[in-house]
């Protein structure tokens, strides 16, 4: 007991230190470079040399939210058609080539338009058509290279090259030696002025694919694609990235034409490189490659709010699988001052094992298996939610832990949170801020991200102030504000007897 | 290759280019239009950075480095145990050892106030039981390195296994264990781990029976058989001096005691697992692996066989499994190959998700794969492709400080020589097409595969007679 208190002491010692001087331990806004190109495209540049590499990422301020209605996984579909090479790059004859590709989107076409009959549809002619289809295919890989873009990159040691798709961001990334820059410069410009979207209907079938695995064949896919669709009725958040099934299933060039369009608008694209760069070398590449860029004014959104929730909505969904449920409530986004309290809120809630809801219902009461808090699902561009991710252990039932989570956010308007629970969430919270400024890619995500969605990087970089700011009282008033039944949205997966999952995929 | 080297079609390009940029781009931008093979880099400088190790006073080695940009300390620490110890009927003994290490308390502080602490330091170990090995790993700010220290040792020297905790501890890994089959590929690795060594400690498994055969003293005993500072090494980084990270070290962690032997490495495995394998579980996609034993890290043909291993199937879309099953044929959207070499012994894997319908289909453009690389079919291309690709990459291993001491200290637990990196691009860069095919000649042997397939199995094609039956199986808990 002895040993303890003192420990408890001595840790309340540096912990006062550790509020003093760690936050200018590390002046982020004297190292972050920040330059907007004449064309309104944003670079930031952090320059740290342990290792002869860079980090690049290049953020469009186009996601799935800007999606024409019917054509729902277009944004996703564009990212997986930008590795499929340039005017340039993946060509042994581009004049050739290009005839051959305008003959495979005609037939494509015209055998999506037979296949969208349905049970009308005339067998023999799609039978046709796909053979057709799979002869100009083998033929346009005459004159293609495939895989260029990975080759050139995996080649001059490129790592972890890859791209993702939000509702509101699409990002291409990767770390290269530092010295194959111009690379990285020559790929992206070309891919964004000049993509060539060869293989789309085998990339369409692959996509399906990704669908299956990641959607179909998972539990939590399917229940997280119900619930954002209970939650969100109007706001296309509501909508799967991946694509609506039907949507992808007839998903057309043109589509992805519309949405590669609005990437060539310099106003909304962020470029960060992060690593032993040169910054004057390193601008001036990035000007001569995309200060060229056309920039737009900005497109007046045509994007409706979602209307207020006016009573809870509940959706269950049957899987083969053991139960688990989310649960979410409507708020503000950033840079909203109580999207500061919720990330507090988050923590308190379920960060560690003394976290409220974890030490309540997985270590006490012994009722749950897993408990996470989130806030700000699915993206930030648009208000989102604050959800709880719960799985019950055998043999509590999901309406049981639902309960016991309700009761507990119910306590947080009854009575204000402990100034120990909220400031041992500060302490998190700011230690998470500085163990993310440790690699090269961590920084060059987290800044670029915040300087495109935000308009200013700084959001991260003042982020500890402005937690510092939150009080209990902040706290409990947000909790009686949002975390109510009117704006709450409930769903859960509950097992389907095997032979009623076997039917339905038979169907 | 870094030379400025234009050759005709290059020229072309150039032209074309230039052509374009007249009307529609600056002037600028011409050179922007150039091939990318043709351009030209400035040179750059590897340092082959390592870090320093030491021999403490209590029996461990420490590898350190220095890393002064950030307040923090990062420490890793690796324990010579792994699950292949378990007791036979006592399976998970190893996972729950670690799990309270971390969880149930020690002699001087109870589980709860424990976690307060650590909740209070924003931050805690992270303790993770493997197949061969434990490791450990924490990261904290420097000002508090003491206490972290101290609180290091005691969760590792002098844990309590709280008898309540034990019991937790047990019931969400049963529960756990329930859950596995929700996740078609958790199911499909597990089941594909276990039916490689059906005849060794490493293909067995914790089960719902043998979690409820561990007691507490089993977790004592474990404990006191892997958990020794004789056992372990350590990676120790950040934001302090060598003279500091060897005194932290050698005053929280006890010494070696005479009587207590280090333990021996376990012996390679039994190389049995092979034939095909169904589960069923009715899901419009079936996940496919297969794998086999193959060249060891300390094996010659290791380099030989990384090679291959890239050209098959880990090189990303241009090698051969991801070109066929995604790119050409659009039958999935993960595909590809693996190669986990150990110093004793290798598996080479192979992978694909794919729909019912075509789940034969991508087996058989696998198989052909394999056949092909067999049969010589790998290019002058094909390999130097590879070999640059993985040549060039090299630098990525050597990217920040404790990546490089957690390496070192990896290399020196698997007992590879100390001069493992220095040469492994030497070893790369000999690497022939004749070894490259030797290499597949003599590992990859179709009677010698194992073949998994989890999916909707009721609605599959027949599978070829020469694969021999398939064993239908159903995993229990």
């Amino acid at each position: 007991m002895l040993k303890s208190s003192r420990l408890a002491s001595f840790c309340a010692t540096c912990l006062v230190l550790f509020a003093a001087s760690w936050v200018h331990a590390f002046d982020l806004e004297e190292k972050v470079i920040k330059t907007r190109l004449k064309n309104g495209l944003t670079v930031l540049m952090v320059e740290r040399d342990f290792s002869p590499t860079v980090s690049l990422y290049i953020r469009f301020r186009v996601g799935a939210v800007d999606e024409a209605k019917g054509e729902t996984g277009a944004a996703h579909f564009l990212e997986h058609m930008m590795f499929k090479g340039t005017k340039t790059i993946g060509t042994k004859d581009f004049a050739a080539e290009e005839k051959v590709l305008a003959r495979i989107e005609h037939l494509g076409q015209a055998l999506d338009d037979e296949r969208k009959k349905g049970k009308a549809a005339d067998e023999k002619r799609i039978g046709e058509l796909s053979a057709r289809l799979k002869a100009l295919q083998d033929e346009h890989r005459q004159h293609y290279l495939p895989n260029e873009i990975d080759r050139l990159y995996t080649q001059n040691g490129g790592q972890d090259m890859n791209a993702s798709t939000g509702q509101d961001v699409t990002t291409y990334f990767i770390s290269l030696p530092a010295n194959k820059l111009e690379l990285w410069a020559r790929i992206e410009s070309d891919r964004l002025r000049n993509p060539v979207f060869r293989e789309f209907y085998t990339e369409r079938d692959v996509i399906m694919e990704e669908r299956r695995q990641r959607v179909e064949t998972s539990p939590e896919g399917k229940l997280y694609e119900a619930f954002m669709a209970a939650a969100y009725k109007v706001h296309p958040y509501g909508l799967p990235i991946l694509g609506l099934p039907e949507d992808l299933a007839f998903m057309s060039p043109d589509a992805i034409r519309a949405i590669h369009k609005k990437y060539l608008a310099a106003e909304n694209i962020v470029i960060a490189a992060v690593g032993d760069i040169d910054p004057e070398k390193t601008l001036s590449m990035i000007e001569r490659y995309f200060g060229a860029l056309p920039s737009s004014p900005p497109r007046p959104t045509s994007i409706l709010p979602e209307p207020s929730q006016d009573g809870q909505r509940r959706v269950d969904v049957s899987f083969d699988a053991n139960p688990s449920m989310i649960i979410g409530f409507h708020k503000p986004n950033a840079p909203s001052s109580d999207d500061y309290v919720f990330d507090v809120l988050e923590t308190i809630l379920t960060r560690g094992r003394t976290s409220r809801l974890y030490s309540k219902l997985v270590l006490d009461r012994q009722i749950a298996q897993s408990v996470s808090a989130y806030n700000g699902l699915p993206a930030s561009r648009y208000p989102n939610l604050f959800a709880i991710f719960a799985s019950p252990r055998h043999p509590h039932t999901g309406p049981e832990l639902e309960a016991a989570i309700l009761t507990e956010l119910d306590d947080l308007k009854q009575r204000p949170v402990t100034d120990e629970e909220l400031a041992k969430s500060k302490r998190q919270l700011k230690m998470d801020y500085i163990k993310s400024l440790n690699s090269n890619s961590k920084l060059a995500s987290t800044l670029s991200y915040y300087e495109l969605l935000m308009g200013d990087y700084r959001y991260f970089s003042n982020y500890v102030a402005e937690i510092d700011k939150v009080t209990t009282g902040d706290i409990q008033r947000a909790a009686a504000t949002y975390l109510n039944e009117t704006n709450r949205t409930v769903a859960h997966l509950v097992k389907a007897p095997e032979n009623r999952v076997k039917k339905a995929d038979h169907e | 290759m870094n030379n400025l080297r234009f050759s005709a079609k290059t020229i072309f390009l150039l032209m074309a280019a230039l052509m374009l940029a007249a009307c529609s781009w600056p002037k600028a931008l011409s050179r922007t239009q150039a091939s990318p093979d043709a351009l030209a880099y400035p040179p750059l400088e590897l340092k082959l950075i390592e870090p320093e190790r030491i021999a403490l006073k209590n029996g461990m080695a420490l590898f350190y480095l220095e890393d002064r940009e950030l307040p923090l300390v990062n420490l890793s620490i690796l324990v010579r145990t792994g699950s292949l110890f378990d007791p036979e009927g006592k399976e998970g003994t190893a996972d729950l050892t670690a799990y309270l290490l971390r969880t149930g308390g020690t002699e001087k502080i109870a589980s709860d106030k424990l976690d307060n602490v650590l909740a209070n330091l924003a931050t805690a170990p992270a303790f993770s039981m493997s197949l061969d090995s434990a490791s450990v790993s924490f990261s904290f700010l420097k000002d508090d390195r003491e206490i972290c220290f101290d609180l290091l040792s005691q969760m590792l020297f002098a844990p309590a296994f709280e008898k309540n905790k034990l019991s937790l501890a047990v019931s969400l890994k049963l529960e756990e264990l329930r859950r596995v089959a929700d996740n078609p590929q958790r199911l499909a690795f597990r089941e594909f781990n276990r039916l490689l060594y059906p005849d060794d400690p490493r293909g067995r498994y914790a089960t719902s029976a043998s979690l409820k055969n561990i007691s507490r003293a089993d977790l004592v005993d474990f404990h006191k058989t892997f958990f020794t500072p004789g056992n372990m090494m350590i990676a120790l980084t950040g934001n302090l001096s060598r003279e500091e990270a060897v005194r932290l070290v050698e005053k929280y962690f006890p010494r070696s005691q005479q009587n207590i032997k280090p333990v021996a490495p376990a012996p390679p495995p039994v190389k049995t697992g092979r034939g095909v394998y169904l589960i069923s579980k009715a899901l419009p996609q079936s996940t496919v692996v297969s794998g086999e034993f193959v060249a060891s890290k300390s094996d010659p043909d290791f380099y030989a066989f990384t090679v291959l291993d890239f050209i098959v199937g880990s090189g990303g879309f241009p090698s051969r499994i991801f070109s066929a099953v995604r790119n050409n044929e659009g039958l999935a959207y993960s595909a590809g190959s693996f190669y986990r070499a150990r110093p004793d012994y290798g598996v080479f894997g192979t992978y694909a998700f794919t729909k019912t319908e075509t789940t034969l289909k991508a087996l058989e453009l696998i198989d052909a794969i394999l056949l092909d690389v067999i049969n010589r079919s790998v290019t002058q291309d094909e390999l130097a492709w590879a070999k640059t690709s993985i040549l060039n990459s090299f630098i990525f291993s050597f990217e920040s400080p404790h990546q490089i001491a957690g390496r070192q200290m990896l290399l020196a637990y698997e007992g590879m020589p100390s001069d493992y990196m220095k040469n492994y691009r030497e070893k790369i860069h000999a690497v022939t097409l004749g070894d490259v095919e030797r290499v597949a000649r003599k590992y990859l042997k179709n009677g010698n595969r194992l073949v998994l397939i989890l999916g909707d199995t009721d609605r599959l094609d027949p599978l070829p007679d020469s694969w021999g039956a398939p064993v239908v199986l159903t995993p229990g808990q």
